[in-house]
């Protein structure tokens, strides 16, 4: 059995804790528990024939209150980068992140997440900045954690590129 | 104190306290509390020590962190963070573990963080509710004053356009010398919310023109140089409906209806400018009045292909535009033609798009 080590990255309120609730245990709650340190949970998925199992660190957001401990990082496959649709500092708090994560641990595949797709009409970041973002070489997708749309392709897009890896 | 009064105390502290085998495992000091239990059940009865790492993935990363502290003997404590963990039940637990050094001992404590922690949990969920709210608000006077803004626009256009109904000049001609000021204005480097004003302070560089009488706003031939004085008022006339507000917009407007004939050497009218002494505001709208003429047919002379419009132009630079200026405007040229295309109508229109939301990109 393969077991993989992913973390979930992203400013607080992006949605993070209720990606992972919505593709481990299929549920979403619209009220905001803001997540008070490291959360792990599993999944087993199947790709290619392939059983992986995925440990999903599901870390506190990143703000001036809590910070991203560096070695929470180490030994991830992968990660996401969470960025809230709605919420444009969330992007750049997104990169913050990525810099920080590949300094420490280096280049490991990673996927950034557009959450929230379902409050399109009240997104700050525009199809033209997310469709730059591909043509850059990033894996984007774009998600909702509330209605479901994207979220198993995202983590099975990241792992994929996890094995490819 | 013995030991069992000290695993007493740390049991009334909610923490466990172990000593780290050589093996890699953990032997428990002292009473296991029962929270403990829920995770480890076979922790009671169990002679060889406990493998945490293979319960918890998070225990086994920070194995790696306590390793590195016990073996360099280093002082105080090392601490994890918090963590949380599920019980069999599914309730959820936060603790923290921390390493720390007793007598050539290498010991790990995990405590159970309790009310302490609802307490910061609490205060910091009320801190990211009220950023989240404050950025909310941010968001929402950015979203109003975006929509007032438009309908100043559209007003103000409607208005210009009314004044102008009389001269051939149409509200699409209003429109893109809005657009071509703006674009030059930002090529410039000008501020965002002064290449917004400007946009809307072009359209009113004609607006003295209401001043004039008809018969010689909209006579067909060559104007007599007395009637072509008469004209030349509707720079002032513009200047005096504009003058003395306060409103920055308004300001710029002033300077433009005025200043939009002046020439870079001087030769232009009311007051025979040069260079500099003419607002900035009103040399970018000159290049802007001339080009629109020039590639636009209007009663007095058929369009010119654009070319041809370069030409006439390029004999201009230095002596009727600021150079500066007009390099800037044969850079963006391809913008202008943009503009020119979305806008060749001659039909009012007024009706503003939603203007784009602005771009931003990775710093
Ligand atoms: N409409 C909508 N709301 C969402 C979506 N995902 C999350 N939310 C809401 O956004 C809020 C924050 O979600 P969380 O999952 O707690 O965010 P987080 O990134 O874990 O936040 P922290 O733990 O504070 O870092 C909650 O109120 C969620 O209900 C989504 O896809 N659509
Ligand atoms: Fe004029
Ligand atoms: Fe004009
Ligand atoms: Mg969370």
């Amino acid at each position: 059995m393969i077991k993989k080590k992913i973390c979930m990255l992203g400013a607080f309120a992006v949605g993070k804790t209720s990606l992972v609730k919505r593709f481990v245990k299929g549920i979403f709650s619209d009220k905001y528990l803001s997540s008070v340190g490291v959360k792990i949970d599993k999944k087993k998925v199947i790709i290619e024939q392939q059983e992986v199992d995925l440990l999903l660190w599901d870390i506190h957001g990143e703000d001036e209150f809590q910070k991203v401990q560096r070695s929470y990082l180490r030994g991830s496959s992968g990660y996401f980068l969470v960025v809230d649709g709605a919420r444009r500092a969330t992007l750049n708090t997104a990169f913050t992140l990525q810099k920080r994560t590949e300094e420490t641990i280096g280049k490991v595949p990673f996927v950034l997440i557009f959450n929230k797709w379902d409050l399109k009409d009240e997104w700050e970041i525009d199809d033209k900045t997310m469709d730059d973002l591909s043509k850059d070489g990033l894996m984007v997708v774009k998600t909702s954690a509330k209605s479901g749309q994207g979220v198993e392709e995202a983590f099975l897009t990241l792992t994929r590129e996890i094995l490819e890896a | 104190m013995n030991e069992r009064m000290l695993a007493d105390l740390f049991n009334h502290l909610e923490t466990v306290v172990m000593e780290r085998l050589d093996d890699g495992s953990f032997r428990l000091v002292g009473c296991v509390p029962n929270w403990f239990k829920r995770f480890y059940p076979e922790a009671v009865s169990r002679k060889e020590g406990l493998r945490l790492q293979d319960n918890s993935p998070f225990l086994e990363n920070f194995c790696i962190d306590a390793e590195s502290f016990w073996v360099g003997k280093g002082a105080g404590r090392l601490k994890s963070g918090t963590f949380i963990e599920m019980d069999p039940l599914g309730d959820e637990y936060a603790m923290e573990a921390s390493a720390l050094c007793s007598r050539e001992k290498k010991i790990l404590l995990i405590e159970l963080l309790g009310t302490a922690y609802e307490d910061r949990k609490a205060v910091l969920q009320k801190a990211r509710e009220n950023v989240l709210f404050r950025e909310y608000l941010e968001e929402e006077v950015c979203r109003r004053t975006a929509k007032i803004r438009l309908r100043e626009e559209e007003i103000a256009l409607r208005l210009v356009w009314a004044t102008e109904s009389r001269d051939k000049d149409t509200g699409a001609h209003i429109r893109r010398i809005g657009l071509y000021s703006e674009a030059l204005a930002k090529a410039l480097g000008w501020e965002p919310q002064q290449a917004d004003d400007i946009r809307i302070a072009a359209s009113m560089h004609d607006i003295g023109k209401i001043g004039i009488p008809d018969k010689i706003l909209s006579k067909a031939g060559k104007l007599t140089s007395e009637e072509f004085e008469i004209m030349k008022k509707h720079t002032e006339i513009g200047a005096k409906i504009l003058e003395g507000s306060d409103i920055p917009l308004l300001q710029m407007a002033k300077e433009i209806a005025l200043g939009h004939h002046e020439k870079w050497d001087g030769s232009g009218y009311p007051r025979g400018l040069t260079g500099k002494a003419i607002p900035e505001s009103a040399r970018i709208v000159a290049i802007g009045d001339v080009y629109d003429a020039l590639v636009h047919s209007r009663i007095y002379k058929p369009a010119k292909p654009e070319a041809n419009a370069l030409v006439t132009m390029t004999h201009g630079n230095g002596k009727h535009f600021d150079p500066k200026i007009f390099e800037c405007f044969l850079r963006i040229l391809p913008t202008f033609r943009i503009i020119r295309q979305e806008f060749h109508g001659t039909e009012t229109m007024l009706y503003l798009e939603r203007p784009q939301m602005t771009l931003f990109r990775r710093p």
